[in-house]
């Protein structure tokens, strides 16, 4: 049986990936999607302490952030086009009208 | 090594290969694919921690819903489909050091779990947990607050998407 | 298994069904109405809210049963319900002001939106259990990005609100991650038993210090903390500045709503712990906003380093970990509301006549318009902690509990800042009243909505200052639930 800790590592280095997708890349899309690999990341861990524990909150919990991940980029991907509409370009560097 | 850990060895270093990827390759389609195949083995992963409602879920919200409306998304903004130089923005190096910090972090942290409880019921699969969930999630003195609350949000996501990207 | 519903629970959760009630008649009334009618949706959403806020305070004060309802998830108290009727205010007073901004008072999204967004904050501020912690905040986010955005063919908006989609949602995955690990850790979603756990040792300080650290991150954000803040002065300068009035108000508001109690609540047996942590975070807010505050030219871009600095002071109080402390934060929170809710009501009308959010547009604005000049001297008086406004009595009370719990060097800090504070404040006020400009006999025309909300935030303000007893008592009784 695999102790839980090794899904923890795992779900801890998909977080990290993520983290380094949002801090590194230019485009908005690719920074979406290493969002949506840290959630996934928080998921793991949720249902991983779920089988610890045999009690049911942490997969009710990862029903509801799978609820508002798929809210969450309804209302992103709306946004960068809405961006995309009027600049042509969703790369981040290039989002400097608001100085700063 | 029994069956079950090698097959964890095994989509483990699937999904962070395809994380990976996903957060260093150029072409933005590639890197929906990739993301994709991630969440795959994330689902096997729910699969291989009994979690089977979860995993079917995550196939059909995550890969069914949310990588494809990403796709889309990258369909509608890419003019062409051009390589223009670099995909790394200008704070890529203190991004990277931030990283790194946050990763040796988490590991610190995760290493703990092994001190307190590690006595993992065997869980022999007779936990009926579509039927729990399903309870769970409507009884008054469980979740149906944030059941509903679910549904407004989802709702006002609807309304507020809709709105900014229509044409005028 | 299933329990049943019985009143108490349903009058625990009224104004949230009143809400939910109020966006049907917005959304039924957006789709009969047309173009011309579609204003006066903003009266009713006005109307709404204050007819919510006093059907709550009659029927759903929390008495003597107040306590834990719904399976847990909802706490039904004092600190929630004060918080509640903060919210629904600032959504009133929002609604208002929005009548008559163009592509933003007719649009039937605008106010849907915004009742949305208001559901999300009140129950954010009685949540008890994590997973109703998290929905709650991303139900009350969600609408607020897309309101900032909502000048959709204005490239400032639709940047302000994809600026601020990005950063929120990196804050809530992260923080979404802190719920995980304590979670994980504790072996249960709710508030009060976590605590239980600490108390009890289950969870050592590496675990206690890290999943803290994470879950600041989120609700720093919220509050628009160092080193969380910087999408603020970006966002309140790009987004509708109605918008921005609500985002720095009661969106800030209900962030630490949730701070206080997940602080005082879950965290509050390692209090020694976190208590260093936070004080650093206040002194780096309150000397940031009040320094880069000082360089700026743009009214909307220095009242946000401005509400960054207040962010600071309300930290004091929460730091001073006492009744009164936190009595003082609640206090100031709700004077913050108020003045910084005019202070955009103004900005927005001016900004709308004179097309510019430049302080130089504000020149000679005392003799274009004695009352809004009027009103501009008493919210930045306020703000700046002069007596007798109501931003005086809330500074005192929370440097005086930074004093009574030993940390001089705190009080001394907020006090050093709050003599910067003046200084940009009166500039603002220097140009307003003494200098002149070519359109002094220009008039601006004011609307009615827009008057009425203006007369009773002002009149609020002095209030606040001068009848301080009622909003004392009120936070009182607000902070006395968690001791």
């Amino acid at each position: 049986m695999i102790p839980t800790t090794y899904y923890i590592v795992l779900s801890a280095l998909l977080f990290t990936i993520g983290a380094l997708g949002v801090l590194i890349r230019r485009n908005a899309i690719i920074i979406f999607m290493a969002i949506e690999l840290m959630l996934n990341a928080a998921n793991l861990a949720f249902v991983a302490f779920t089988r610890m524990y045999g009690i049911i909150d942490g997969q009710v919990f990862v029903f509801f952030v799978m609820t508002v991940a798929a809210a969450e980029v309804a209302v992103g991907l709306a946004l960068i086009v809405a961006i995309f509409r009027t600049k042509h370009n969703i790369d981040i560097d290039q989002l400097n009208n608001l100085k700063g | 090594m029994t069956g079950m850990d090698s097959l964890f060895l095994i989509f483990a270093v699937i999904t962070l290969i395809s994380a990976f990827l996903v957060v260093t390759t150029k072409n933005l389609f590639h890197a929906a694919l990739w993301l994709i195949m991630t969440l795959f083995g994330v689902a096997a992963i729910y699969v291989l921690l009994n979690a089977f409602y979860l995993a079917v879920i995550q196939v059909i919200v995550y890969i069914g819903a949310i990588a494809i409306l990403m796709i889309f998304a990258i369909m509608l903004t890419q003019r062409v489909m051009n390589p223009s130089g670099r995909i790394f923005n200008k704070n890529w190096i203190i991004a990277a050091l931030l990283g790194a910090f946050m990763f040796i972090g988490l590991v610190i942290i995760s290493m703990q779990t092994g001190a307190s409880k590690t006595t993992l019921p065997q869980i022999s699969g007779q936990l009926d947990t579509v039927s729990e969930l399903g309870q769970a999630l409507v009884s008054p003195n469980a979740y149906v607050i944030p059941f509903e609350v679910a549904s407004v949000l989802l709702l006002a996501a609807l309304i507020g998407a809709i709105f900014v990207s229509r044409k005028r | 298994m299933f329990g049943s519903i019985n009143t108490s629970m349903i009058l625990a959760i009224l104004p949230e069904i009143m809400l939910f009630i109020l966006a049907g008649f917005v959304f039924v009334f957006d789709l009969v109405w047309d173009d011309s009618q579609r204003r006066n949706l903003g009266w009713i959403s006005a109307g709404g809210f204050s007819l919510i806020i006093m059907i709550s305070l009659m029927l759903g004060t929390p008495g003597s049963d107040s306590g834990l309802v719904w399976g847990g998830m909802l706490r039904h108290d004092w600190l929630g319900f004060a918080f509640k009727m903060l919210f629904l205010f600032g959504a009133t007073i929002t609604a208002l002001f929005a009548m008559d901004v163009e592509d933003l008072g007719k649009k039937g999204e605008f106010y849907l939106l915004l009742i949305f967004s208001t559901l999300g904050m009140t129950l954010m501020a009685s949540s008890s259990n994590l997973i109703m912690l998290y929905l709650s905040i991303e139900a009350t986010s969600l609408p607020l990005y897309i309101l900032a955005g909502f000048f959709k063919d204005d490239d400032k908006s639709t940047e302000a609100g994809f600026k601020y989609f990005l950063f929120g949602a990196m804050a809530s995955a992260i923080m979404l991650y802190g719920f995980s690990l304590l979670y994980g850790f504790s072996g249960t979603t709710d508030l009060d038993a976590i605590a239980g756990v600490i108390k009890a040792g289950g969870m050592n300080p590496v675990l206690l210090v890290g999943t803290l650290l994470m879950i600041l991150v989120g609700f720093g954000f919220k509050i628009s903390a160092v080193p969380f803040h910087f999408w603020a002065p970006d966002v309140y300068e790009g987004a509708p500045t109605v918008v921005a009035g609500f985002l720095s108000t009661a969106s800030k508001a209900a962030g630490f709503t949730v701070l206080i109690r997940v602080l005082l609540t879950s965290y509050a047996p390692a209090s020694d712990t976190w208590m260093m942590v936070l004080a650093i975070i206040s002194t780096l807010t309150m000397t940031l906003g009040n320094t880069l505050a000082l360089a700026q030219k743009n009214i909307k871009r220095l009242l946000a380093y401005s509400s960054i600095a207040h962010a600071g002071y309300i930290l004091i109080g929460v730091v001073a970990i006492s009744e009164l402390g936190i009595t003082g934060s609640i206090f100031y929170i709700i004077v913050y509301l108020i003045t910084n809710l005019a202070a955009f009501g103004i900005v927005s009308v001016v900004g709308r006549i004179t097309g510019s959010d430049e302080i130089s547009a504000y020149d000679g604005l005392s003799r274009r318009s004695p009352w809004l000049g009027l009103a501009m001297l008493v919210v930045f008086l306020s703000l700046a902690g002069m007596p007798p406004f109501g931003g005086f009595i809330v500074k005192v009370l929370v440097l005086a509990s930074a004093v009574k719990a030993k940390l001089f060097w705190l009080a001394f800090v907020g006090i050093l800042n709050s003599i910067i504070g003046l200084y940009y404040y009166l500039i603002v006020l220097k140009h307003v009243y003494l200098y002149r400009s070519e359109n002094e006999q220009v008039e601006i025309p004011v609307t009615r909505p827009y008057a009425i909300g203006l007369i009773v935030l002002t009149i609020g303000i002095i209030l606040l200052g001068v009848v301080i007893s009622p909003w004392f008592n009120v936070s009182t009784i607000a902070a006395k639930v968690l001791f």
